[in-house]
């Protein structure tokens, strides 16, 4: 398998691979596509490269041993790996480390009432993101990478971006209108 | 019915892990009890999810995921133990520090969070107003129970308060039964009474 394809039924079959038979096939395969992203986005928000190694090998150690609790029908196989790592990323910066993050995991609440017209395979969600994502105009992408991706606080990206909090604040709401438009949502 | 939400940024920053720790523990005491914000949240995330595939990766050593493997037996760690079973979740697990009266009818109990923010719980006796402030920076309100209103509107159990300006109405405690909030807030101090109490016990 190439590890540069984003192939979210594939990774989702992966974990759940995992979470039956413990298959370390599964797994070394898994860790090979989100490792280094993994790492890669803790290097974007700041922390140095042995800690950024070290946060994505503690997400990837989460994904071995939390597989069991992935639900495809809840979250897609980038989403879940995406809070673990988050979750992962708060509680390192937390001063007093707690054994486990104080935050909610989605794969671990209880399962609320499905309203029928909201029920979507979530990997459909993601690849209809992925799809608006691609089409959104560059500088609404650019201000939802820098608030997912480099810690930067709204007057950051500011300061960054030259333009005024009022603008990005805007942009990030259009942007997330048409990210919210792509998954059919009406609220 | 959950009729006050968080804005799409302070959600935004939510799921992005970027909201300082005491307002994210009330953001996600409020996502806890409304489906509308969990789905709202869901949504955030999967995006979160596109962003982290489509990230240029940055290598790692050539032993870590053989490191890993070594480590596979290992159990996952237990979660925070439940310190204040009354209160929901994540509240439930955040220690908390012991009830200050703060003028009348008004008690705080500071919280312990990381970051640049602060928070606790407020209790306010019916009637009475919750303390003025000002908003420098972000501040969100849960309601846990009782209810108050200020100028923009009335707000029950599990509605979340984010003023964008200052208000010039204080928030007044419902009659019936007192109002239970976790409040938190970056950047500023309270003023008046519980600014007072604030300073009291050196926050």
């Amino acid at each position: 398998m190439t590890s540069d394809t984003p192939a979210s039924d594939d990774h989702a079959a992966l974990i759940q691979a995992i979470a039956q038979r413990r298959d370390r096939r599964a797994f070394a395969a898994l860790f090979r596509f989100f490792a280094p992203r993994v790492k890669a986005w803790m290097l974007r928000g700041g922390a140095s490269p042995v800690t950024a190694e070290e946060l994505a090998q503690e997400t990837m150690l989460t994904v071995w041993q939390k597989a069991a609790l992935f639900d495809p029908a809840r979250a897609g196989a980038s989403t879940w790996i995406f809070t673990i790592a988050r979750n992962q990323r708060i509680d390192s910066l937390r001063r007093e480390r707690h054994p486990a993050t104080l935050l909610p995991d989605p794969a671990e609440e209880p399962e609320g009432p499905v309203q029928a017209d909201r029920v979507m395979a979530m990997a459909e969600q993601e690849s209809r993101i992925r799809a608006a994502m691609a089409d959104l105009p560059a500088e609404q992408a650019d201000v939802i990478r820098k608030a997912f991706f480099e810690d930067k606080v709204h007057a950051e990206i500011e300061k960054e971006l030259g333009i005024p909090l009022g603008t990005v604040k805007s942009r990030l709401r259009l942007a997330m209108n048409r990210l919210r438009a792509a998954l059919g949502d009406v609220t | 019915m959950i009729a006050h939400h968080p804005s799409e940024t302070t959600l935004l920053a939510y799921a992005a892990g970027t909201l300082p720790e005491a307002l994210a523990i009330v953001a996600a005491t409020h996502i806890g009890g409304c489906h509308l914000c969990r789905h709202r949240l869901e949504a955030l995330e999967a995006v979160g999810g596109v962003l982290l595939d489509s990230l240029p990766p940055a290598a790692l050593s050539d032993d870590a995921l053989d490191r890993l493997l070594a480590r596979a037996d290992e159990a996952a760690p237990a979660p925070p133990p439940v310190l204040n079973a009354g209160l929901p979740p994540p509240l439930d697990r955040v220690p908390l520090g012991r009830w200050w009266p703060i003028g009348l009818g008004a008690r705080w109990r500071p919280l312990q969070a990381e970051g640049a923010a602060w928070g606790g719980l407020v209790l306010v006796q019916p009637g009475r107003a919750l303390p003025r402030h000002g908003h420098d920076g972000l501040e969100l309100t849960c309601v846990l129970k009782g209810a108050f209103s200020d100028g923009s509107g009335r707000y029950g159990p599990g509605d979340l308060s984010e003023p964008q300006d200052d208000h010039d109405l204080p928030p007044v405690a419902e009659l019936g039964e007192p109002c239970l909030c976790v409040i938190a807030s970056e950047g500023m101090r309270l003023r008046g009474l519980l600014g007072w109490g604030q300073r009291m016990i050196g926050l």
